[in-house]
């Protein structure tokens, strides 16, 4: 009858391994240790110990506090950099960092990680939203739980968090962009764009800007926008989408994509057809170095993105001045941001009057000339 | 416990408390204080409070598990309920907006998911022949494609008067409100599943359908019926999730079908119908909850928990293979 | 033996019927998009659903025996993520090489699937369900945030390449060699025996564990395959590729008149199934439909064909019952 029991035993004995093998391995960043909870909670494990004693010694202001990026998914080398970037001035700054890469590019999945900081008594979550509305009431109660919250990459409904920082201006982006277009289609044709999924909160803000300003401005009547494709950010769907243009609109001159997935698809649609339709948006180096050239060869003359590692730094430095006191995240702050191009950074109004952002830089373009020094670095 | 446990662990005397401690619903109560002890011991801020904090997202999802409880037990499936998630949610923001008083809201987001599940339940019995999962994958992609055009470009919609929804997402001291909902719901179902004869049927449609129909049973009602509430249920899902979202977007829901599947299988649900009860699915769901909970703290990789998961599944199934071959063992000895 | 009518003989045949299918689709699609038919289009259709056409073959050997296999798709990027990532590092570059590597990765997956589910007697779906997140996740695991792009793969791109023949000739092999196999070996007829009545064909000789353990193999193959193959044409490794997409290859498999209960089903109407599901693809942006409501159209037309099918096999079932009463 005893060796009955080994079933259950099994079960129990089988689970409690699996999970004593996951609980031994190293995580990708070092466990939370806020200076409330290091408080409360004396008793951690030792590697916790050994970090908060290497960060007592360094004496900066960032010591001692918790800071945390929620990237917008698992698996993507642009959301890496941007992390990247900010745990390494998090870290030399002598703070703890928590990476989250939530399990699906969804509101849902960031929610839970989310939560699970809050648990943790972190000082500052910066968040890379997945949708504007749906995070609102998880950044409430991270807000209401005395946390410093704030956006990168993609923002959320301004209630929700003290400031944003924003890769680049929305009218910079939209500007540079149709410009481009201008630029490749020689100041009159048609032209499309191949963006994300019909709900990326910043593709759509800058597809409208793009809109606004060729309507606004006659230099750009003889352009025509003939449609807006949506690729889901998948290589299959975004091939689809980029053959259907170029079949449907055979006077077509430009493809603009401005995200990653799109434009690379898409440029490698147009490059393997040698079709002579050019293609701009914005893109990472390192994934369109094969593609980028002027001559008939490639399918993209030059394109356009921002640093994310340099996102990931100014996030974090805005992290520590929320955190420290430095600033609130109102109109007019100020703060220094180590050896970063443009510091000291200051907090200006959004364009629409809702909330508050800290702006990059412009937009950075990458051409035949400087796309092999980049395409190293990400 | 009425209802067969569902996971045959060890060959102890049908009746008394040993069968009950040795059955896979008290192996899973084991596991469940096991990885309790374990999440305290790995993450120092496990306790009880940020646990219950962190659970209204993940008991907006329990709810789904009775009705797919039930599916599973009649040897049906159905994938297509986080896209009724995703629907019911968006048509409840929408009727919110449009100045519909809190109590209409909650009434739309239920109203939608019970059509959506209707609609799969008509498909199921008049379309007998084809397999359940290839109906309701059809209807997976056709209610999130009614929730994408409805959403037009902007695909978000955010919910602009949240007075109801904070209600809804308040506590009871440490107790989330949707808490006492889950537990309501479990023992409605659960005395559904083993008091009444329409449970009884569905185990004996789950057991064998044919015979189920000569005994006089009205199979294609009970599959309607079945079908009618978890949709309703994934209604009460949606409402519950727009409490911890204040808005729904296309993705709003995606994965959530393999994720109760997952809690049901765990709690010893055979996708082949027939076995298993709520109880167990109910421990499970907890379990998985609770490891997601401990790991999350713990910031391990979110994917390798979907691997620690997928791991656990594997091996729960195996179970009674593995205890068959080493009781035959045993025996050979 | 009477002579059948035309009209029955189309009434007769699923496959037929799914042609007829096929037939009205295209005609539909080429008066809203003239040209979908011109040589460029065709070519276009079989690549870009290369993956979904190929693990067709496979699923289609699961659901012979009963099964079902919504892991693929995650042995897929396992496989499709390696095969990246040794490139990137600069470790492999060997085109042949490396789809052998990725066909061994996917071989023991679909081994490992085919172990549990046969000895260890657990529902496919579920086994399946388990694998699907381990596989996914393991590629999430490897890949370490990082990408194989365009300019890691480069040689190996140039083998899947709009106008490169290398996937066209792996379908081609892949069909003839199937169609071959399920119709005339042991090996493909004992798929249909073990599906058709399990207890019928063990008393017969069948070892029909084994036989289940290697439709999930065959599976595993065709998926690692698949995830080379995803790799060269569309010359990007990424963990969450071809994400969703093993209900397409089920969805093909249905349509195409598979049986989810076993025993039925042909190369031919996988083929068939596989196709329908890549025109729908290709045509709904081509024929003007807003790009909004593309996957409501898309479902609406997958639940429509396999109604179709469903009342087919009724019309044919009754038929043949009238036939037999006089």
């Amino acid at each position: 009858m005893k060796k009955k029991l080994i079933s259950v035993l099994v079960s129990a004995g089988m689970i409690a391994a699996l999970l004593a093998g996951c609980g031994s391995s190293t995580p990708e960043s070092s466990p939370a240790s806020s200076g409330a909870a290091a408080a409360a909670e004396p008793a951690e494990s030792a590697d916790t110990a050994a970090t908060d004693g290497a960060a007592e010694t360094s004496g900066s202001g960032a010591a001692g506090h918790t800071y945390a990026i929620v990237t917008k998914a698992a698996g993507n080398p642009y959301m890496e950099r941007m992390s990247s970037g900010f745990q390494g001035v998090i870290e030399a700054a002598g703070g703890t960092c928590i990476v989250q890469n939530p399990e699906a590019a969804t509101a849902d999945a960031q929610i839970s990680v989310i939560q699970s900081l809050i648990s943790q008594g972190v000082d500052s979550i910066a968040v890379a939203a997945n949708d504007a509305n749906a995070l609102t009431a998880a950044l409430t109660e991270a807000k209401d739980a005395g946390i410093q919250v704030l956006t990168l990459d993609s923002d959320v409904n301004a209630a929700a968090r003290r400031t944003f920082c924003n890769q680049a201006g929305i009218q910079e982006v939209g500007q540079a962009l149709i410009d481009a277009v201008y630029d490749l289609t020689g100041g009159k044709g048609q032209y499309a764009i191949l963006s994300a999924t019909s709900q990326a909160t910043n593709q759509n803000a800058w597809i409208d800007a793009m809109k606004t300003i060729a309507e606004n401005d006659d230099k750009y009547s003889g352009l025509e926008l003939v449609e807006v494709a949506y690729g889901d950010d998948e290589p299959q769907k975004s091939t689809d989408q980029t053959q259907a243009l170029l079949q449907n609109y055979p006077e077509l001159k430009v493809i603009c994509a401005p995200t990653t997935v799109g434009i690379s698809a898409a440029a490698k649609v147009l490059q393997d057809q040698k079709s002579s339709v050019k293609l701009t948006g914005l893109g990472l180096p390192s994934e369109m170095a094969e593609y980028i050239g002027s001559d008939g060869a490639h399918s993209c003359p030059y394109m356009f993105l921002w640093n994310p590692i340099d996102l990931g730094k100014l996030a974090a430095y805005t992290s520590i001045a929320l955190v420290d006191g430095t600033i609130t995240g109102k109109a007019g702050d100020s703060f220094e941001a180590g050896d970063m191009e443009n510091s000291p950074y200051t907090v200006t109004d959004m364009s629409d009057g809702t909330g508050t952002e800290i702006i990059l830089g412009p937009p950075f373009r990458f051409d035949p000339d400087n796309i092999a020094e980049w395409a190293e670095v990400y | 416990m009425a209802g067969k446990s569902g996971r045959a662990i060890s060959a102890a005397p049908k009746d008394g408390l040993r069968s009950r401690i040795l059955s896979w619903e008290g192996a899973l109560v084991l596991i469940f204080l096991a990885v309790q002890i374990f999440g305290v011991s790995i993450s120092p801020n496990y306790n009880f409070t940020n646990v219950l904090r962190e659970m209204p997202k993940y008991l907006a999802e329990i709810f789904m598990l009775f009705g797919m409880a039930c599916i599973l037990i009649l040897g049906d499936i159905d994938i297509s309920v986080g896209s009724i998630v995703c629907l019911s949610a968006t048509m409840a923001c929408f009727a919110g907006n449009a100045g519909a008083p809190f109590p209409v809201v909650v009434l739309v987001c239920l109203g939608i998911g019970l059509l959506c599940g209707m609609v799969n339940g008509f498909l199921a019995i008049k379309l007998q022949e084809l397999p359940t999962m290839i109906i309701t994958l059809g209807t997976q992609i056709i209610f999130r494609g009614i929730a994408e055009v409805t959403l037009k470009s902007g695909g978000s919609v955010s919910m602009e008067d949240v007075a109801g929804l904070m209600q809804m997402g308040k506590k009871l001291g440490p107790f989330p409100l949707s808490l006492f909902f889950v537990v309501l719901t479990a023992v409605i179902f659960s005395v559904l599943l083993n008091r009444t004869v329409f449970g009884r049927e569905l185990y004996a449609v789950g057991a064998n359908k044919t015979a189920a129909y000569y005994a006089g049973i009205e199979v294609q009602k009970d599959r309607f019926i079945c079908y009618s509430l978890l949709g309703g249920l994934a209604g009460v899902c949606g409402i519950f999730l727009l409490a911890s979202l204040y808005g729904a977007n296309t993705t709003t829901g995606s994965g959530f079908e393999m994720e109760v599947i997952a809690m049901c299988v765990f709690g010893g649900i055979a996708t082949t119908g027939g076995k298993g009860n709520l109880t167990g699915a109910f421990i499970a769901a907890f379990v998985i909850v609770c490891i997601r909970i401990a790991l999350g703290q713990r910031n391990i990789n979110t994917q390798l928990i979907l691997v620690i998961i997928g791991a656990m599944l594997i091996i729960s199934v195996l179970l009674p293979t593995i205890s068959n071959g080493l009781r035959a063992k045993k025996q050979k000895r | 033996m009477n002579k059948k009518s035309f009209w029955k003989k189309i009434t007769d045949s699923r496959d037929a019927s799914l042609v007829l299918v096929l037939i009205v689709l295209l005609a539909v699609i080429e008066i809203l998009s003239p040209s979908f038919l011109s040589f460029n289009n065709v070519r276009q259709i079989f690549l870009n659903n290369a993956l979904t056409l190929l693990m067709a073959l496979g699923m289609l050997c699961v659901m012979l025996t009963g099964g079902i296999d919504i892991s693929i798709t995650s042995i897929l990027a396992f496989a499709g993520m390696t095969v990246g990532l040794l490139q990137k590092y600069d470790v492999l570059h060997n085109t042949l090489l490396l789809f052998v590597i990725g066909a061994a990765i996917g071989l023991c997956c679909g081994m490992l699937n085919g172990i549990v589910i046969a000895k260890g007697k657990v529902a496919p779906i579920i086994c399946t369900m388990g694998f699907m997140y381990i596989w996914r996740g393991m590629a999430y695991v490897i890949s370490n945030n990082a990408w194989a792009s365009g300019k890691d793969v480069s040689g190996f791109s140039d083998f899947g390449k709009d106008g490169a023949a290398g996937p066209y000739l792996i379908l081609l092999a892949a069909y003839i060699l199937f169609f071959i196999v399920m119709r005339w070996t042991r090996f493909g007829r004992r798929f249909y025996a073990v599906g058709s009545n399990k207890e019928a064909a063990r008393i017969s000789g069948i070892n029909v564990a084994r036989t289940i353990a290697a439709a999930y193999a065959v599976m595993g193959l065709l998926a690692g395959i698949s995830g080379a193959l995803s790799v060269s044409i569309y010359a990007s490794a990424q963990p969450n590729m071809q994400y969703g997409k093993e209900m397409d290859v089920i969805a093909a498999c249905v349509i195409g008149g598979i049986s989810m209960n076993g025993g039925r089903g042909s190369v031919a109407g996988t083929f068939l199934g596989a196709m329908i599901i890549a025109i729908i693809a290709k045509a709904l942006p081509l024929v003007g439909i807003d790009a909004i409501t593309q996957n409501l159209v898309k479902g609406i037309i997958i639940l429509a064909v396999v109604s179709l099918n469903v009342f087919t096999q009724r019309a044919i079932n009754r038929q043949n019952l009238g036939r037999r009463e006089i």
